[in-house]
């Protein structure tokens, strides 16, 4: 199956498919996944509160902006990581090696750059989620604080893959990104849980 | 933002048969965009076909601009007509060349999406400066709060209170300036 078909599938059809054994879709998309299900959230949770809070509709639209986005990156993710890891399976063929190495290089960036922004996805829908716990009509915070555990769990899982990049190195700006992503995701969350508890 | 940008449609109508060139200048800078979605979006016209009829509709608004009789409704009137000469220059091509003409249901549709697209773009014009380009990075360039933070000095914390605030802002001159069939604002 193409990556191209993931958000058609139905949801228990998906899970099949990332538990089958093959090696897309794996963690960035179900990181992916993880941020859109929370964004998706804190979107409920923001429409359900209009008639309170003059802010709601316009938290809304950037949850669902978020959510749109989060999706998206749930097959861009596989489709990188099927590309590098088939450049990686071509690395010691016969031929031209500096042409491989440089495309293996762009491809691996590539897989690096997508977690990236799922990570930056997850940090934004964790302050929509620690933003809506607090002026969110008291019925939904419950729901508010699991976006905010969801989206800081999808902003860690996808920092973690941009750690562990072949051509990410300690002190890359990639990396520093990720890791400021995944703590303001985590501190929101912390936030957002502690408040409502 | 200079003056001119500020007017109405109907203020821009009147200045330009007033001979004001400036005026011109900015009903052209206004609209260009407009046309030139209708041709390539809506209709698919290859890019020589879609400036001749750019370059046609202008002159004919030029030309015409005396026989608007609502001066509000110019924009449904370079609608109409950008899509006749869109029509004319499929049927001038040829059926057989135009292989990529949309069907009508679908044309129809593409010609709502750029409608609304540029109702969107005209009130986003009238916010503020920080407004327009905090929901300009947020939702077209899909930018993070962060980076928007970064890159307007603004405290992280606050972005998107301050977009949602933008968007309510948006929201207040969309509904303030629903436009009817004739242009006119109800």
């Amino acid at each position: 199956m193409s990556t191209e078909d993931y958000l058609d599938l139905r949801i228990d059809d998906f899970l099949d498919r990332l538990a089958e054994g093959g090696r897309a879709p794996g963690g960035g998309s179900a990181a992916a996944l993880t941020v859109a299900f929370a964004a998706g959230l804190v979107a409920m949770v923001a429409r359900c509160s209009r008639g309170s809070w003059a802010d709601a509709t316009g938290v809304a639209a950037q949850s669902l902006a978020i959510k749109e986005r989060a999706a998206q990156l749930a097959r861009t993710d596989a489709d990188a990581w099927q590309q590098a890891s088939a450049a990686l399976g071509e690395a010691g063929a016969d031929g031209d090696p500096e042409g491989r190495d440089r495309e293996l290089e762009q491809k691996l960036g590539r897989a690096a750059a997508v977690p990236l922004e799922i990570a930056e996805l997850g940090a934004d829908a964790a302050a929509l989620a620690a933003l809506v716990g607090e002026y969110c009509e008291g019925a939904y915070r419950a729901d508010a604080a699991a976006a905010a555990a969801l989206a800081s769990g999808g902003a860690s899982a996808a920092a973690h893959l941009v750690q562990v990049n072949l051509t990410v190195q300690e002190g890359d700006e990639r990396l520093k990104r990720a890791r400021a992503s995944e703590q303001a995701a985590a501190e929101s969350a912390k936030r957002t849980l502690a408040s409502i508890r | 933002m200079s003056q001119l940008s500020t007017l109405s449609d109907a203020e821009l109508v009147q200045r330009c048969r007033e001979g004001n060139t400036d005026a011109w200048n900015e009903l052209v800078e206004r609209f260009s965009r407009y046309v030139y979605a209708v041709c390539t979006r809506g209709f698919r016209l290859p890019e020589e076909d879609a400036e001749d009829v750019f370059q046609e509709v202008f002159t004919r608004v030029f030309t015409h601009l005396d026989t608007l009789r609502n001066d509000a409704a110019l924009r449904p009137w370079i609608a109409q007509l950008t899509r006749r000469l869109c029509l004319d220059s499929i049927a001038k091509r040829g059926r057989e060349q135009a292989t990529e003409e949309p069907m009508a249901g679908e044309l129809a549709s593409d010609l709502d999406e750029i409608d609304e697209a540029f109702t969107v773009r005209e009130a986003l014009a009238t916010l503020s400066e920080t407004c327009q380009e905090m929901l300009d990075r947020f939702f077209a360039r899909d930018q993070s709060y962060r980076t928007i933070s970064d890159e307007l000095d603004l405290p992280s914390g606050t972005i998107a209170s301050r977009i949602a605030r933008c968007l309510s802002k948006l929201r207040a001159e969309l509904e303030g300036r629903k436009v009817g069939p004739d242009g006119s604002r109800g």
